[in-house]
């Protein structure tokens, strides 16, 4: 394992959005309270005066108020925020109701617009004007991190900002090496990491290697989990590919395997792999929060 | 080269919305595929598309994709195109294996036609009923083979998803996606084929978001000569279902099944209980986009068209998801 202060324990937000990957009757059943702004904002809290030390979130409506709550209560500056960005859901549900794609594009380009940052703006102009997908990107993200910093001010401490694992399948199904290389050159530009998330560790380590990609410049989020759920094209295969990354923060995603796994076989498993710099955990429950991540930093020490 | 002895395919998708683009990105990662061409009437699409695919064709017109020796298509427009479109792509010859996305028409007449053509045609094809490639629903049809429930004797169905819980007007889109029946019921009306065989319908109710006469919300019943009855309870308005989920409650005379896209819980008479979620049954794939299924319904397919095997469900068998969709609306006094 990697020296303990660079292990980065972070609550992650799937709880808040309803999601479980075990079973959506699982997250139904969660009940309305995880709704609550409030109730939400003190789980991430209670996480973090128990061993977390960031906090990994899609960029929706929900995360940027639990966000604001805990800037309220003076608390946003002791924790590192790593941001998923397109909340996909929510761009698949409106492109559903606006019609398709097209429909989708004019909705979030009037946002962008709206937003008034005018750097998004310049350089999404530029990307209209010729179709250029690097520049658009670029506005995007822009965009986002403006929600961002609009909900937790200035001195919040935005670590790395990730793209989405559809937005990283896709790229990587179409050998797009300089759509990754656009994104990991532009972001440390603003101080921040540039990270991907994705369910095909194996085949973007292989790729990343293939385009000569230095990983010691990225974050990488992918589940890890003693039953090689979501491990795409297979555990053995995303083990391979892990011991073979070196340098880069690798953070490990679905480790409790969406609640099919006990939290102490689920570390066990965690704790023996190489090169890995952190580890992702949504929590429903108050107990959770203390429990789990009291458990997760003694077992990370 | 014929086709028994190829090795490697050369691919064109038609409609670059959702599914086109998803396609389109698994077709790029499979090994024995070469994706040629890309076809959309979007002229933004189109720009796009030219920097995203690589020494890929594009075009706005399905016979531009003449004379590229194409060995399949995918057809991913919406619903209402699709007859024309494949009915076209027969026509003229342009490739003999095509795959459709749900449902293969707007109508069962227009399916029967191009089964038909399909059949003329001599290739492979198939219709994008994607559940049949989920983990949970395949275990399900494994155990109904094996009779672990002895004869079926009931079901209920359901399809639920929230893309419509907050809006009240949606007519235009839900014609374009075949309305609530076309989307959601169609994968129902499928697995229910494919468990169960042939049913008829007997009752059916549609409602609309509007009055503008779109299908927000299905209720119809079935039944079979064996005697087995069958419900289904179909709509995108159901608040709390934030990705659309389908399931099925299977009543045999040995016990009770029920199946849903994240597990299998099988609960006998004579006391024993098992429950499998996808976790136990090995959904992992060769490259993940969007949901497991989609990997593995091009992969079979893709083979399928290498080795000129049938494969399933062709239009055959998802011309009958049409029948079953054209009964309801009948029933319910609304027919397309």
């Amino acid at each position: 394992m990697p020296e303990k202060e660079s292990m980065a324990i972070l609550v992650g937000d799937n709880p808040f959005h309803g999601i479980s990957h075990l079973s959506q009757d699982r997250s139904r059943a969660r009940g309305s309270e995880i709704n609550n702004v409030d109730y939400a904002s003190h789980l991430v809290m209670t996480a973090m005066e128990n061993g977390a030390n960031g906090f990994m979130f899609s960029v929706s409506d929900t995360t940027l108020s639990i966000l604001k709550a805990i800037r309220r209560k003076s608390a946003i500056r002791d924790f590192g925020l790593y941001a998923i960005v397109p909340y996909a859901y929510e761009y698949v549900r409106l492109a559903t109701q606006l019609g398709g794609i097209s429909g989708l594009a004019k909705r979030v380009a009037k946002k962008v617009i709206t937003s008034f940052d005018v750097k998004a703006m310049a350089i999404g102009l530029k990307g209209i004007a010729w179709t250029d997908l690097a520049s658009l990107l670029k506005t995007y993200v822009l965009y986002e991190i403006s929600r961002i910093r609009s909900a937790t001010g200035k001195q919040a401490f935005l670590d790395s900002v990730l793209l989405h694992e559809i937005i990283t399948e896709m790229a990587l199904s179409l050998n797009l090496d300089w759509f990754f290389k656009s994104y990991i050159e532009f972001m440390p530009k603003l101080g921040i990491r540039p990270g991907f998330e994705t369910r095909n560790f194996a085949y973007l380590v292989e790729k990343f290697k293939e385009w000569n990609i230095d990983f010691s410049q990225i974050t990488i989020a992918s589940p890890f989990n003693k039953i090689g759920f979501q491990m795409n094209p297979s555990r053995i295969k995303c083990e391979e590919a892990l011991s073979g990354v070196t340098g880069s923060k690798v953070i490990a995603m679905s480790i409790l395997a969406a609640g099919y796994l006990r939290p102490y076989e689920a570390m066990d498993y965690v704790l023996a792999l190489p090169n890995l710099n952190g580890v992702v955990l949504g929590v429903s429950k108050e107990h959770h929060a203390r429990e789990t991540f009291k458990l997760l930093k003694s077992r990370f020490e | 080269m014929s086709d028994s002895e190829k090795k490697s395919l050369k691919a064109a998708v038609v409609g670059l919305g959702k599914m086109g683009l998803l396609h389109a990105c698994i077709l790029n990662v499979l090994p024995n595929v070469k994706l040629v061409a890309l076809c959309d009437k979007g002229f933004m699409i189109r720009r796009i598309s030219e920097k995203l695919f690589r020494n890929v064709r594009i075009v706005n017109a399905l016979d531009d994709l003449d004379g590229l020796d194409l060995d399949l298509v995918y057809v991913t427009t919406p619903i209402p195109s699709h007859f024309s479109i494949v009915k076209a792509i027969y026509s003229e010859g342009l490739v003999p294996n095509v795959f459709v996305e749900k449902t293969l028409a707007h109508n069962y007449e227009g399916a029967k036609e191009l089964c038909m053509l399909a059949q003329e045609s001599g290739g492979v094809n198939m219709v994008g009923y994607m559940k049949r490639f989920s983990v949970t629903f395949r275990k399900a049809k494994n155990l109904l083979d094996k009779e672990a429930l002895g004869r079926v004797v009931s079901f209920s169905a359901y399809a639920y998803s929230s893309d419509f819980s907050e809006t009240k007007n949606n007519s235009k889109i839900s014609v374009s996606r075949g309305g609530v029946l076309g989307d959601l019921g169609s994968h129902l009306v499928d697995l229910a084929l494919w468990y169960f065989g042939d049913f008829r319908v007997k009752l059916a109710r549609l409602s609309s978001l509007d009055d503008m006469g779109s299908d927000d919300f299905a209720l119809f019943y079935v039944d079979a000569s064996d005697g087995m009855e069958g419900q289904f309870e179909v709509t995108w308005c159901k608040k709390g279902y934030r990705m659309p989920e389908f399931g099925l409650v299977v009543y045999g005379t040995k016990g009770t099944m029920k199946i849903n896209d994240d597990e299998v819980e099988l609960e006998l008479k004579d006391g024993k209980s098992v429950k499998w979620y996808r976790h136990d049954l090995d959904d992992n794939v060769g490259f993940l986009l969007g949901a497991p299924e989609f990997f593995r319904e091009d992969d079979y397919l893709v083979k399928s068209v290498l080795k000129s095997v049938d494969a399933k469900p062709n239009f055959l068998m998802a011309s009958r998801v049409d029948w079953v969709i054209e009964q309801v609306r009948n029933k319910a006094g609304k027919n397309a």
